[in-house]
């Protein structure tokens, strides 16, 4: 997984004078639809349902899409052979979908992250966990946006 | 803006050895987000805004955050560690200028 987002962090390193935006920042922030972005992340791995594995907490309406909570807790023993690899947010209808990847270690000793984010508008968010065995869970909770705070 | 780039962390203020204890943390940043022209095309320049956030504890990093435009202003993130043993817990913040934003605090038993 690492080397594939490695490979493309290469690619548009080199290919710099047709993206305005900073090389580094390529690989996982792209103006982009939410499809083609999940393509380039999980390269059409399956995604199983992870309901009841993961717990993502945020709000059903969001008043001020500038600053919406969200956390995300995964059940999840967190030793050295079985622990949560990434936890990824995905906001379907942002113009940047994916939000957020979170790298995490054994050392850790709870699966739990929470960050503040923007919602350009009402839609689906997705909290997406590899595990260390490399399988893909995903939880998801529809977000209504009452003043949408994606801008551009 | 004087204030970019001040790291805040927040732990809780009795902590046991082997605890796992959850640490909030947030930077002053603005986050810049895409700017379009009357045409609605992406103006091009190079947007100022927290890609990573590394932290470390012990010396050894154990959460690691890339993040992209769709994040916050004056972003806030909060994670889990164990507390092994006393020692700094480091959080750096690193943007799109190459600014670097550091903040540490001291994991002591009481």
């Amino acid at each position: 997984m690492l080397g594939t987002l490695g490979a493309l962090g290469v690619a548009a390193a080199s290919g710099v004078l047709a993206a305005p935006r900073p090389a580094r920042a390529q690989p996982l922030g792209l103006n982009e639809s939410v499809d083609v972005a999940m393509k380039r992340v999980f390269a059409g791995r399956p995604i199983r349902d992870g309901e009841s594995l993961i717990k993502l907490d945020i709000p059903l309406i969001a008043e001020n899409g500038a600053v919406v909570p969200v956390s995300v807790r995964v059940d999840s023993p967190m030793t050295p052979t079985s622990y949560v690899k990434h936890i990824y947010i995905v906001a379907d209808k942002n113009r940047i979908p994916v939000v957020t990847r979170v790298t995490l270690t054994p050392a850790a000793g709870q699966a739990f992250v929470g960050a503040n984010i923007r919602l350009g508008e009402t839609g689906p968010v997705h909290a997406i966990v590899e595990q260390s065995d490399g399988t893909l869970w995903r939880s998801t909770r529809e977000v209504k946006v009452t003043v949408g705070g994606c801008g551009g | 803006m004087s204030e970019i780039g001040k790291v805040r962390i927040r732990v809780p203020s009795s902590i046991k050895p082997g605890d796992v204890v959850q640490v909030r943390t947030l930077v002053i940043h603005p986050m810049e987000r895409i700017e379009r022209d009357a045409q609605g095309k992406i103006i091009p320049k190079t947007y100022n805004y927290i890609h990573k956030v590394v932290v470390t504890y012990l010396g050894k990093t154990i959460v690691t955050f890339d993040t992209t435009q769709s994040v916050s202003e004056n972003p806030f993130f909060s994670f889990a560690f164990r507390a092994t043993d006393p020692g700094p817990l480091k959080v750096e913040f690193l943007d799109t200028t190459g600014g670097r934003y550091e903040g540490a605090v001291d994991i002591t038993f009481a």
